[in-house]
């Protein structure tokens, strides 16, 4: 099959065109602050890359490239950031997304980032019209069982956004699972929702906008106590459990954060005996199964041994009871 | 002068590459990894990620690091395994229908002429390119490279069992004089070399103080290398490859046409494009037709005139 140039969204198509990802670009739609470091980008496709990110499963990622995007004014850089900022980005970003839209012949994605490094601190400078280039959808993305009924959307600091998306397509397409989600952060400034904590109906009581669009409950966490529960989220999983009705096999958990609190999950799933999918993350240069950078440790069934698997092809998520974490 | 009457494809060593352009090891997979994003029949050959006679499991992570212009990589040559290769790759290989070189590592000399030696009768697989230059393992890789008299041992003890293939040789970077090592190779029947491999180097986390890597050391590879392969890419060719006859695979931060036009003019027969693959898989078949139009605009009927032509 032959290399084809396909107008203003480039693709370049190989002969696996079943295999439903690529190299595309994308155009900003919108990039706005929306709390403490965190912002919120739109991107459209509406080339060769619409149809393969109009079926962008929640928990999936892309690789972006952000190498040409310019830094802001040092003014605007925060100050513990200057120094890394200084250097030049070669890599792509891999970023997960925490909405899906399709109008037409267009997808729209949307994706929340926070300002960590030299990378991060580009994209703020991203405007609408800015085109970026984005390799995916890549990833195996969270999957849904036959027979659950109550799912627990488990979610630390910047984990939240592909619970997110889950969020949406459960209640979309899973009309029968009911759930929760639990999120938390260190602090309140640090939970990466724009919608605040409101008394939103009679019937969900306090819940976070994001999920009670979704007809679901919600429970905040924070480490300091300065919003919801006073203690790391999985305190928070673990006192709903202790205390809710739920039936082992008809339940599951999704979990996405900090390795600390997917190993911690996985301890109270274990435990509980409840089936758990989590969302690993590992440092990428590929990202789509060439490099074998991104190596996460997983027990052999039925043997005391341990393989690598990659993060990007074999996941990013994994059962829970597979994953050998590294706290 | 038109793309159609530019020839760009290369004799190499006795294969013959449909163009210059060829997919450096680690960077590629072992087979047809890359086809989602580029035509890989379009290319002017395939180097595997590095083999070795039993699967190797790699280093823990991190296993990468992105610096200025470049990345550090500890992969630990993490590898299937001969026999696995055997098994689930090369079925695949022999569909490719370009010349692939199965690249090779071991811990020892008879490790590395048993995986040339299993290989040999596989008419789908070109040549061999022998890796004894990679940083990342504690034995092994680096001490190879550096002695000039491993060299010679391993390229001949390989030469021994490999048959017809072409046997390739890659060079280290960080060496006293890289031409004595290349020298050590082709007196030990190397009929092609390649170069550069990577240089050890580190990155520290200055909060934590601890090297940002797992294995704390890493190979630099990338655009920051580039200007020290074009040099020692050079080097090689007036001072060992020109006078031997040997080719020489010129790689090390080749992300566009132009750079890989550097490389020709300093004396590569073909080029390998490595850590580019990762941000962008297709550059490879980008940097081909730029070949081309440089070959255009330049008057170039035949590549050949462009190698070495360093003046």
């Amino acid at each position: 099959m032959k290399t084809c140039f396909e107008g203003g969204n480039q693709a370049i198509m190989a002969q696996q065109s079943s295999s439903n990802r690529g190299a595309f670009n994308a155009v900003v739609t919108s990039n706005r602050q929306v709390g403490q470091r965190l912002y919120r980008l739109r991107l459209e496709f509406s080339g060769a890359g619409a149809e393969p990110f109009s079926k962008l499963k929640p928990g999936q990622f892309a690789q972006l490239d952000v190498s040409g995007t310019a830094l802001p004014p040092v003014e605007k850089i925060p100050e513990d950031l200057r120094d890394p900022c200084s250097r030049k980005i070669l890599l792509r970003r891999p970023f997960s997304f925490t909405d899906v839209e399709t109008q037409g012949n267009k997808t729209f994605v949307d994706l929340l980032y926070r300002i960590v490094g030299p990378a991060s601190v580009r994209m703020t400078t991203l405007s609408a019209g800015n085109m970026l280039g984005i390799i995916g959808p890549l990833g195996n993305g969270f999957w849904v069982p036959q027979g659950k009924k109550k799912a627990l959307l488990t979610m630390g600091g910047m984990g939240a956004p592909p619970l997110l998306h889950l969020a949406k397509v459960l209640s979309v397409s899973y009309p029968d699972i009911e759930f929760t989600a639990f999120a938390g952060a260190k602090t309140v400034r640090e939970l990466p929702f724009e919608g605040r904590l409101d008394e939103i109906s009679q019937e969900l009581g306090f819940a976070l906008r994001e999920f009670a669009k979704y007809g679901a409950q919600s429970q905040m966490a924070t480490d300091d106590g300065t919003a919801g529960f006073h203690g790391p989220v999985t305190e928070c999983l673990s006192q709903w459990l202790t205390t809710s009705t739920w039936a082992r096999d008809t339940t599951i958990i999704y979990s996405c954060g900090p390795e600390a609190m997917l190993a911690k999950v996985a301890e109270i799933a274990r435990d509980k005996g409840i089936d758990c999918q989590t969302s690993m993350e590992q440092m990428m240069a590929c990202g789509f199964g060439v490099c074998q950078s991104c190596a996460v440790l997983c027990r052999v069934s039925g043997s005391n041994e341990t393989v690598y698997k990659l993060c990007c092809e074999d996941g990013p998520v994994f059962d829970s009871r597979e994953v050998v974490f590294s706290s | 002068m038109t793309d159609q009457t530019i020839d760009i494809s290369v004799d190499f060593a006795g294969i013959r590459l449909a163009n210059p352009v060829l997919t450096a090891s680690g960077t590629c997979g072992y087979a047809d990894e890359l086809g989602d994003f580029v035509d890989i029949k379009s290319l002017g050959g395939f180097i595997t990620k590095s083999i070795t006679l039993k699967p190797r499991k790699g280093h823990p992570t991190p296993r990468i690091v992105e610096t200025d212009s470049g990345m550090l990589n500890a992969i630990g040559l993490a590898n299937i395994g001969l026999d696995k290769f055997i098994e689930e790759k090369l079925p695949v290989i022999r569909e490719m229908s370009i010349p692939v070189f199965v690249n090779i590592a071991g811990e020892t000399v008879e490790e590395y002429a048993a995986v040339a030696e299993r290989l040999a009768p596989e008419k789908a697989i070109a040549g061999f390119e022998l890796n004894v230059s990679c940083p990342n393992v504690t034995r092994g890789g680096i001490a190879f490279g550096i002695d000039p008299i491993l060299v010679t041992e391993v390229t001949s003890a390989v030469k021994k069992t490999a048959g017809e293939k072409v046997l390739m040789v890659k060079l280290p970077p960080a060496v006293t004089d890289i031409s004595v090592i290349a020298r050590a190779a082709v007196d030990g029947g190397a009929n092609a070399i390649s170069l550069i491999n990577t240089f050890t180097a580190m990155v520290i986390d200055i909060e934590s103080r601890r090297p940002v890597l797992a294995n704390r050391t890493g190979g630099l590879s990338g655009p920051a290398i580039k200007p020290i392969a074009v040099y020692l890419i050079n080097k090689v060719y007036q001072e060992v490859a020109k006078e031997r006859g040997v080719p020489i695979l010129g790689m090390g931060g080749i992300r566009t046409a132009s750079d890989a036009i550097e490389f020709i003019i300093a004396g590569a027969s073909a080029v390998a494009v490595g850590t580019a693959t990762f941000i962008e898989p297709g550059c490879a078949a980008k940097i081909i037709e730029g070949i081309r139009q440089y070959c255009a605009r330049h008057n170039v009927a035949n590549i050949k005139e462009l190698v070495g032509s360093l003046l």
